[in-house]
């Protein structure tokens, strides 16, 4: 058994399913608002990086409060948390202009969006820490342990492994703008008239609705959105922000569209898309996992895949699962039916 | 109190290059029926919009209950009670009838809805009109004739006095309409004004009391129903005396050119068939129409037709050749041409140039390419021919774009191109739509011209008058299925409406009464 | 041509105001250095020869991937998996020069096929299941960065040694690239035919004219042909060319593959130049992304993609000249802010023919609505309902 606990390592990739699953989910639900309102945001990964960006930016200028006690932990990190999606909705609005009030082409105008973000973020980096330091250390205190509850707990046991491993404020903040995410799309006047406008704009704009502010709101939420979720996105990474976010915006994307714009189903999709991202950057914990599973069910050892190759096929999972269930799910596919289309005032 | 509940006092909007709208008045009083009349293009929708606050005009003023008003947009128009059912409705497909009914004024505490108190008073009103819907149902399931119910309901929850129908008719059955007639004067009875957009005189003439007559973005007067006729609106439309007929000679019929049998074409929405073993023949000079109420099917048949969509069941043979599978582009090889329903769905490439176009059918064949590549030279030749013959306007020539053409001379290069391919069996599907009253003579003229070379014409129609005057043939549709046959000669527009609507059908008949009758 | 003057007066006021902003930019970053640095970097593309051949160099990669992805939105596609096509390309003909020894030529035509072959599945994809390309593409993007990753690091000769990096060829520890050509294969670079002694550079090479004749070749293929009428066709409106009985799935597959390959040659060509080696990359290649400004910039004209390619490899050269003051993704920034702007070309377009006013033989003509880039089958006039006039 190497000495390996089943259970750590069950509790391990559960908690870091959900850990990655955040992120996803954010941003996903992001792609949802400004979608249903019917603007395609593809800027989404580029909202990330300025989210994570900025986000980082602010541990590292509250790092020397907090280590001096002057300021609590979690406090900082909602302070962070909130100001990278507040940037989130800063950067989006480059998406909404050029998209509503412009007409541009939304594919494009994200294009763009998504060169500009990671090229800002390298130069930010540049300049706030100076010649060619490209990675923005994370703070130590950035996760909640059993120490903020006052628990003690043995490491490695199944319970700390399980909450504590991978533990951060966005996660309970996930949960909650989930909630309300649910709630204000299909139980308010909002969600309603935001619904409307990607699905028939002349129909909302025949009564009143303004199309234009309805579809600013359903960007800059993705915004907001987007950004927090690009900041969850380098907490569960883990090894700092390099002015990437590794696709994870069109991930989201993907996991928008095979959760069919629903909340709910894009909730299970990007759990789904965590366990397979957890599969593959935890190749190693999984080849021990595989060993467990040897132990405890006598597969032959030629079923484990080499090391060397593992470690290059395994990061490619998420992206070949999200291909295959793209096409399978295709037919159920629906997109809110006026997204990507400009909405011109004088065509009824 | 004034004696009118809305006027629009002299006019004018202007478009770049055009005055659509040119110093027009238009008084509505209080409880009447008053119809707005005019061509396509004539202006009428851009008033309407003036009206509703989408566009705002370089001229005039509007004044509700005597007082000028300024509407700046729709909410406004709804402040004052004005309320309107689109020609295309404006219902968003994926939501409930409920949900449609209060997008835009939803009764709510703090944002949230309060959909139980909206529930109560949709069902009221549709209680108190005889509007049935079912407020749970989604619009995409639901009748046409329904969603025309939901939004007028749209406008009762609205409160609204001021009821605009355009053209609320075109989707109705004449069975329908009367239902719709008789809804309206239930609500001038209770002190309701409505404004009845139409280009119908027979619509007009049954319930209008007053009606506004525009022609070309101009005001040509506005009439009592009571003292004129027909004739005399029709000359005020068009400015001249209209023929209602068409020009035909002695038919000579000739051999079967088209064999449709036991067609059937699923349906893309539901799981029923949209197309139901259908079966029919087309044989050279004559022209076969395909009539009913929009949505019956046959536009769904006609893609089987012409191989834009697969059948599930059934055959089709064209002069002899078995066409059930085969290739949209050997269609076309055999003989067949298509006039598309959307012409800018199907018809036209609208980035293209009117050249480009015109050789949209031919482009491959051996006049227009050799080894690959396309002989400009040849296409302009063709372009200029087509343009000069069927008098084709457009701001560049062969070179305009397609999309900056107006659409009656869109629809002129798509008949032109379909015709001069010489073709055996000519498909037109609406192809008199939104064109004016001259333009329509035309293509009446060029469809009578194929019979009376010989060749075979289905035609597929929604307006009666056109179903009455131009075919030797009449069949009608109904959810998926040929529910008669008859000839224009011999029937009414009444009994046409009858199997249109489906209370009445030729064979099911037949079959009860033992093939008594024929 | 006033539509093309229109279109390049269109691109030029966008990259004016992306070079404004960068240099606004610098001026907030370092106010003392922006102006020396920004003058340096627009002047360094010409200040030497070997400069020059570098601008060369970086060009004819970039026009490569430019008409890819300015051939697919010909036909009304997004090829943003052009970064995908180019590695994939980049490897196969990589291997074909180092594992089978193979002579330039059939390297090129190696990674003009696997670029194809990476291109195909988005375009399959999108045909038969309509699943967007853009998100299909990019999954492929990172599925063949890894992929190539995984083979240069595990494909093993006899001895155990890998085949793909320079242990196999010379005793060298570095493990992270591809070996040089110039020790595994010099027949597989591609000829520099004295243009390297003419320039003083080792970089340059006859890439960029292969570069300019495909171009060429596409501009042909598209504006004089009956396949690339019924691209288009397709591109514009698919339901109208599939009325006109043009097989628009095929042609959609076609499309794609076609613009792989040329994303693949661009690969191809970059690497075979023998002065870089492939490394192994954690993130994805940028000049698939480039390829993307370099099509909007030419607003996809296949001719006109060689003048832009020059404009962005011309000012990347500049851009590293701002090093080590500023990062070289200022440059990046400059591009992103170029195609920002571009997206919204089409009302570019409007101001300036209403201050040219070239249009006079139009006044007849209704109104021509604004039309977005792609025309699908969603309503995009007016004319069918609206502005009855």
């Amino acid at each position: 058994m190497n000495g390996l606990n089943v259970w750590t390592v069950v509790a391990d990739i559960i908690s870091s399913t959900i850990v990655f699953a955040v992120p996803l989910l954010l941003v996903a639900m992001g792609g949802m608002f400004s979608e249903r309102s019917g603007i395609i945001n593809i800027a989404l990964e580029g909202i990330m990086i300025i989210g994570a960006l900025m986000g980082c930016l602010m541990m590292r200028w509250l790092d020397p409060l907090v280590v001096n006690g002057q300021l609590g932990s979690q406090l900082a990190m909602l302070i962070a948390t909130l100001f990278a999606g507040v940037c989130g909705i800063a950067f989006s609005v480059l998406l909404a202009f050029a998209s509503i009030n412009l007409k541009a082409d939304q594919t494009i105008g994200g294009t763009a969006l998504n060169m500009l973000a990671p090229a800002l973020a390298i130069v930010l980096t540049w300049v706030v820490q100076g010649q060619g330091q490209t990675t923005i250390l994370i703070p130590t205190w950035s996760r909640i342990t059993e120490a903020n509850f006052g628990l003690t707990l043995e490491k490695g046991s199944f319970i700390q492994a399980l909450f504590f491993k991978n533990f951060y404020l966005t996660t309970i903040l996930t949960i909650i703008l989930f909630a309300a995410a649910v709630i204000l799309m299909y139980k308010t006047r909002f969600g309603l008239r935001l619904r409307s406008c990607g699905e028939h704009p002349q129909a909302a704009a025949s009564v009143g609705i303004n199309v234009f502010k309805m579809r600013y709101a359903g960007v800059l939420i993705s915004g907001f959105l987007g950004g927090i979720g690009g900041l969850a996105f380098t907490l569960a990474a883990g090894s700092g922000f390099q002015s990437s976010v590794a696709g994870y915006g069109f991930l989201a994307l993907a996991v928008m569209i095979f959760g069919n714009w629903k909340p709910w189903s894009i909730l299970g999709a990007s759990l789904f898309f965590a366990l397979f991202k957890v599969v593959g950057a935890y190749a190693t914990t999984l080849q021990k996992l595989g060993t467990v599973f040897n132990a405890l069910f006598g597969w032959p050892d030629k079923i484990g895949i080499k090391e060397g190759i593992s470690s290059y096929l395994w990061p490619m999972l998420p992206y070949i699962i999200t291909m295959i269930l793209l096409v399978l799910t295709s037919k159920k596919s629906r997109a809110p039916k006026a997204e990507g289309i400009p909405y011109d005032k004088g065509m009824r | 109190m004034s004696e009118y509940v809305i006027e629009m006092l002299n006019i004018t909007k202007e478009f770049p290059g055009i005055k659509a709208n040119d110093n027009i008045t238009l008084q509505l009083k209080h409880g009447e029926v008053h119809a707005l009349l005019g061509e396509n293009g004539a202006g009428k929708s851009t008033l309407m919009s003036v009206l509703f606050g989408l566009y705002q005009p370089e001229a005039g003023v509007i004044k509700k209950d005597g007082v000028e008003v300024k509407i700046n947009n729709p909410n406004d128009a709804n402040a004052l009670h004005i309320g309107m059912v689109h020609q295309h409705f404006k219902l968003v497909e994926i939501f409930t009838v409920l949900d449609n009914i209060i997008l835009g004024a939803e009764p709510n505490k703090m944002g949230f809805l309060k959909k139980a108190e909206a529930r109560k008073k949709v069902l009221e009103l549709s209680e108190k009109y005889g509007l049935q819907v079912d407020p749970d149902a989604k619009i995409e399931d639901i009748s046409v004739g329904m969603q025309q119910r939901v939004e007028i309901l749209k406008m009762l929850y609205r409160d609204n006095d001021i009821l605009i129908f355009d053209e609320p008719t075109a989707v109705l059955t004449p069975q329908e309409i009367d239902e719709l007639m008789e809804i309206m004067r239930n609500f001038t009875r209770e002190g309701k004004s409505i404004l009845f957009i139409t280009h119908k005189l027979n619509e007009i003439m049954a319930v209008a009391d007053r009606c506004t007559v525009l022609r070309k973005g101009k005001y040509m007067g506005t009439v009592d129903i009571k003292n004129t006729t027909k004739e005399e609106l029709s000359r005020m439309m068009v400015g001249r005396d209209v023929k209602f007929e068409v020009d035909k000679a002695p038919q000579k019929l000739g051999d079967v050119v088209l064999d449709v049998q036991n067609v059937t074409v699923p349906s893309k929405l539901h799981s029923n068939n949209a197309v139901k073993d259908v079966s029919f023949q087309v044989r050279a000079g004559e022209i076969v129409c395909l009539a009913g109420i929009e949505g019956n099917g046959q536009t769904q048949f006609v893609y089987a037709l012409t191989g834009l969509d697969k059948m599930s069941h059934g055959k089709i043979t064209m002069l002899g050749h078995d066409i059930t599978k085969a290739k949209i582009r050997e269609r076309s090889k055999l003989g067949m041409s298509h006039i598309p329903e959307d012409r800018h769905k199907h018809g036209l490439v609208l980035d293209f140039t009117l050249e480009q176009n015109l050789v949209l059918q031919r482009y491959w064949q051996p006049q227009f390419q050799k080894a690959g590549f396309i002989k400009n030279a040849e296409v302009r030749k063709y372009a200029e021919r087509l343009i000069k013959e069927n008098d084709i306007r457009s701001g560049q020539g062969p070179i305009t774009v397609a999309r900056s053409m107006s659409g009656g001379n869109q629809q002129k290069a798509i008949v032109a191109r379909e015709i001069d391919k010489n073709p055996e069996l000519l498909v037109a599907v609406q192809p008199t739509r939104g064109l004016d009253v001259g333009a329509i003579e035309g293509v009446h003229k060029q469809l009578v011209a194929q019979r009376d070379a010989g060749k075979a014409v289905l035609l597929v129609s929604l307006e009666l008058e056109e179903v009455m005057s131009v075919p030797d043939r009449i069949l009608v549709m109904y959810e998926g299925e040929i529910v008669g046959e008859f000839n224009p000669k011999e029937t009414t527009v009444q009994e046409l409406g009858l199997y249109m609507a489906g209370a009445k059908n030729m064979y099911r008949d037949v079959e009860k009464k033992g093939g008594a009758e024929a | 041509m006033k539509k093309g003057l229109i279109s390049v007066l269109s691109s030029v006021i966008s990259i004016l105001i992306g070079l404004l902003f960068g240099l606004i930019l610098l001026i907030i970053v370092n106010p003392a250095q922006a102006f020396p640095k920004f003058g340096e970097m627009l002047t360094a593309g010409f200040s030497s020869a070997p400069k020059f051949a570098k601008v060369l160099y970086q060009a004819a990669p970039l026009i490569m991937t430019g008409l890819a992805v300015a051939f697919a939105f010909k036909t009304g596609l997004f090829n943003i998996g052009a970064s995908g096509q180019y590695t994939v390309g980049a490897f196969c003909a990589l291997a074909c020069a180092i594992i089978f020894q193979m002579p330039w030529w059939i390297c090129l035509i190696a990674s003009a096929i696997a670029g194809a072959f990476w291109g195909f599945f988005p375009g399959l994809f999108k045909s038969l299941f309509n699943v967007n390309e853009v998100i299909t593409s990019i999954m492929f993007n990172w599925i063949g960065m890894m992929a190539v990753n995984l083979l240069c690091m595990n494909l093993l000769n006899k001895d155990g040694k890998n085949v793909m990096l320079p242990p196999a060829w010379v005793s060298s520890p570095i493990k992270d690239r591809t070996a040089a050509l110039s020790y595994a294969n010099p027949k597989a670079m591609i000829p520099k035919m004295g243009l390297d002694k003419l320039l003083n550079s080792n970089f340059m090479n006859i890439s960029i004219f292969i570069a300019i004749v495909i171009a060429v070749i596409m501009w042909v293929i598209l504006n004089r042909t009956t396949f690339g009428y019924e691209l288009k066709a397709c591109g514009f409106n698919k339901n109208a060319s599939i009325y006109a009985g043009i097989n628009a799935k095929r042609n959609i597959v076609l499309s794609m593959v076609i613009s792989g390959a040329l994303a693949g040659l661009g690969g191809g060509i970059y690497y075979l130049a023998g002065t870089a080696e492939y490394t192994i990359q954690k993130l994805l290649l940028p000049m698939g992304f480039n390829g993307i400004s370099v099509a909007l910039l030419a607003t996809s004209n296949p001719v006109g993609t060689i003048f832009s390619a020059l404009f962005i490899s011309y000012i990347q050269v500049g851009g590293e000249s701002l090093q080590p003051v500023f990062a070289k993704e200022m440059i990046d920034i400059i591009i992103a802010v170029i195609i920002y702007l571009s997206a919204f070309a089409l009302l570019t377009k409007t101001i300036i023919s209403r201050y040219i006013r070239l249009d006079k033989s139009n006044v007849n003509a209704e109104p021509a609505p604004a039309a977005p880039l792609k025309t699908d089958d969603k309503p995009t006039s007016k004319e069918s309902e609206g502005a009855k006039a």
